[in-house]
């Protein structure tokens, strides 16, 4: 099928996307990599009476690092992340989450902010967005607001933005060396959105006794959820393989999935088992590494 | 009524002014405005890869955007990798290992595949089939294209 | 598909029962319903204009009452179909009392189909638990009008 008509504007700056969105309100969706909007245009699933093209705010595409956080504005391709050497030496378990979102030719069009803004279920940037406790920068007509990610993700394909407000930039803590971490995904296929997907962080201290872990699952409910009881299970303990079974056991019951076609919810709870613990081995490896 | 825009693009080294109406998707504006029947439509919801050409020299699914979006872009489909009637060592592998049945996906393949080899010239038959999952085939099984691009690789490094 | 869950009602089972059997109650609580008109008696003819974040769809379909066992159960048969796809289903809807609440619970069959099945699979099954939700804090809220 092709897509409904409509008014199509570009914006060059954050102000001017901002008045658009204003004016258009309800009528308007703005459109970034299209990665996501665009198929359900063209299937008309989505209908927008207006299309707001931000791709030319170039004041959104950018990498650094500020102090001890990872600066990412909202415009920056997944491709670039992956490229950026910021990103890979100070923020791997993004680029890992990244290289795994489909295939090359949506991650060359794909936004680090469209992701976010878009909210599906079985997508990578939100999981490890909740592992990192990043925090996510909006701005409207009203001024700003910083958001952490239980406040901007509420549901399916729905965050906390209003109507008029557009998503700029996403802060990352950068993780302390000697961090471990991993990033996995259960797919049939590479590149299909995943039944469900484990970002692991453990932050150690001496002796191997791992402070404080971190554990997001997504395609377990309509957002990412964080596993803590399995955290807690972590926390101040040396990580021995039992203790990871029984994370992953906690971790399993932390997550309420729903049967669909792809996965029926007793295979995603048991699914969540398995990848929490594979994750968790993974990350007390890289610690290990350094 | 959405206006018609006014937008240049260039499109395997050749510039053209056209009129659209925004919502014309970037690969119906190759085929049916500049007639360029090279690059396919096969499920238009960006899954199938076959729509797949190169926009300033990244490779993306052309059925994922919209022209307008091309506006001041520089574009090259499959029809451009042949140079004075004479086939990119790609194609010519292609050819040689059955890479293609019904040809569908194929200037998917080639596009992508043309990507991995710029920027890795020397890939793992592991690379390769990472590049070319994006974009789906039901006739080969994805062998022969694996082994085309074994062959052309040597030959693109001039080998 | 299948669904199922329940929902607590602080009233007798007679009372829900009559809420849930009254046309107007129906139409304020099911999620994006613009109209609902009864063709024949336990037969109603539905337009919902329902979605969520981009996608948004307007549906036209039955909704039918069968079976029904006043104060108990009745079962419910509906269809609709829009321009995204089309929704068949059928629920066994159950009250029983508890003390001073009446338990409502109700198990049943979905399928989902058209285009927003082909782009929503793994998200069909929450969102129609989360709009089961909507509908019945909505009758909730009736219920204290």
């Amino acid at each position: 099928m092709k897509p409904s008509a409509f008014e199509y504007y570009t914006a060059s700056t954050v102000a001017e996307a901002i008045d658009l969105l204003e004016r258009y309100e309800d009528e308007a969706k703005i459109i970034a990599g299209g990665q996501s909007l665009v198929p359900m245009m063209n299937f008309r699933v989505a209908q927008p009476e207006v299309l707001i093209d931000i791709n030319g705010i170039k004041e959104l595409d950018y990498i650094r690092q500020e102090d001890d956080e990872i600066v990412i504005g909202a415009l920056t391709r997944e491709t670039d992340l992956e490229l950026s050497p910021l990103v890979q030496e100070r923020c791997p378990i993004l680029l890992k989450a990244v290289s795994l979102i489909g295939h090359a030719s949506i991650r060359n069009r794909g936004t680090i902010g469209g992701s976010l803004v878009h909210a599906d279920p079985a997508a990578e940037i939100p999981v490890a967005i909740y592992g990192l406790d990043a925090k996510m920068r909006v701005v409207g007509p009203s001024g700003e607001r910083t958001l952490e990610p239980e406040e901007f993700f509420l549901s399916y394909l729905t965050t906390s933005l209003e109507p008029s407000e557009i998503l700029v930039e996403v802060r990352i803590p950068v993780l302390p060396q000697k961090t471990g971490w991993s990033f996995v995904e259960l797919t049939r296929r590479r590149g299909d959105f995943y039944i469900v997907a484990v970002a692991s962080i453990l932050f150690m201290e001496k002796g191997g006794v791992c402070k404080e872990a971190r554990i997001s699952v997504g395609g377990v409910g309509p957002t990412p959820i964080r596993a803590e009881e399995a955290e807690e299970l972590l926390a101040g303990q040396v990580i021995t393989d039992e203790l990871i079974k029984k994370a992953g056991q906690k971790a399993a019951e932390a997550a309420d999935p729903e049967s669909d076609y792809h996965a029926s919810a007793e295979y995603r709870r048991d699914m969540t088992r398995v990848f929490v613990q594979r994750g968790l081995t993974e990350a007390r490896n890289t610690a290990k590494g350094g | 009524m959405a206006e018609r825009r006014r937008i240049t693009v260039k499109v395997n080294g050749v510039e053209y002014e056209r009129e659209v109406d925004p919502k014309r998707l970037l690969v119906d504006f190759l085929r049916d405005d500049l007639e360029l029947i090279g690059t396919h439509v096969g499920c238009e919801h960006g899954f199938c890869g076959a729509c797949t050409v190169l926009l300033n020299g990244r490779s993306i699914r052309s059925c994922l955007m919209f022209a307008v979006q091309a506006d001041g872009a520089e574009i090259m489909t499959v029809e451009g990798l042949a140079e004075d009637g004479k086939l990119h060592p790609l194609q010519e592998a292609f050819r040689e290992h059955h890479a293609l049945q019904c040809g569908f996906c194929t200037p998917g393949m080639l596009i992508v595949t043309y990507e991995l080899l710029k920027e890795n010239p020397d890939p793992t038959e592991e690379e390769i089939r990472l590049a070319v999952a994006g974009v789906l085939c039901r006739c080969t099984g994805y062998k022969q294209i694996v082994d085309a691009v074994m062959a052309a690789a040597p030959k693109m490094r001039g080998k | 598909m299948k669904i199922e869950g329940k929902y607590k009602f602080l009233a007798s089972q007679e009372h829900i029962w009559d809420l849930f059997m009254d046309q107007k109650n129906l139409e304020k609580a099911i999620p994006g319903c613009e109209k609902m008109e009864e063709r024949e008696p336990g037969k109603y003819d539905v337009l919902l204009k329902i979605g969520i974040a981009a996608i948004k769809g307007t549906y036209t379909g039955k909704v039918e009452v069968v079976d029904p066992e006043p104060p108990n159960r009745y079962r419910l048969l509906g269809e609709g179909s829009g321009s995204p796809g089309f929704v068949k289903g059928e629920a066994t809807i159950e009250f029983s009392q508890e003390g001073q609440h009446t338990i409502v619970s109700y198990q049943g069959d979905m399928q989902v189909g058209g285009l927003i099945a082909g782009i929503g699979q793994r998200m069909i099954g929450g969102i129609a638990k989360m709009m089961a939700g909507q509908f019945f804090k909505k009758m909730a809220k009736q219920l204290k009008s």
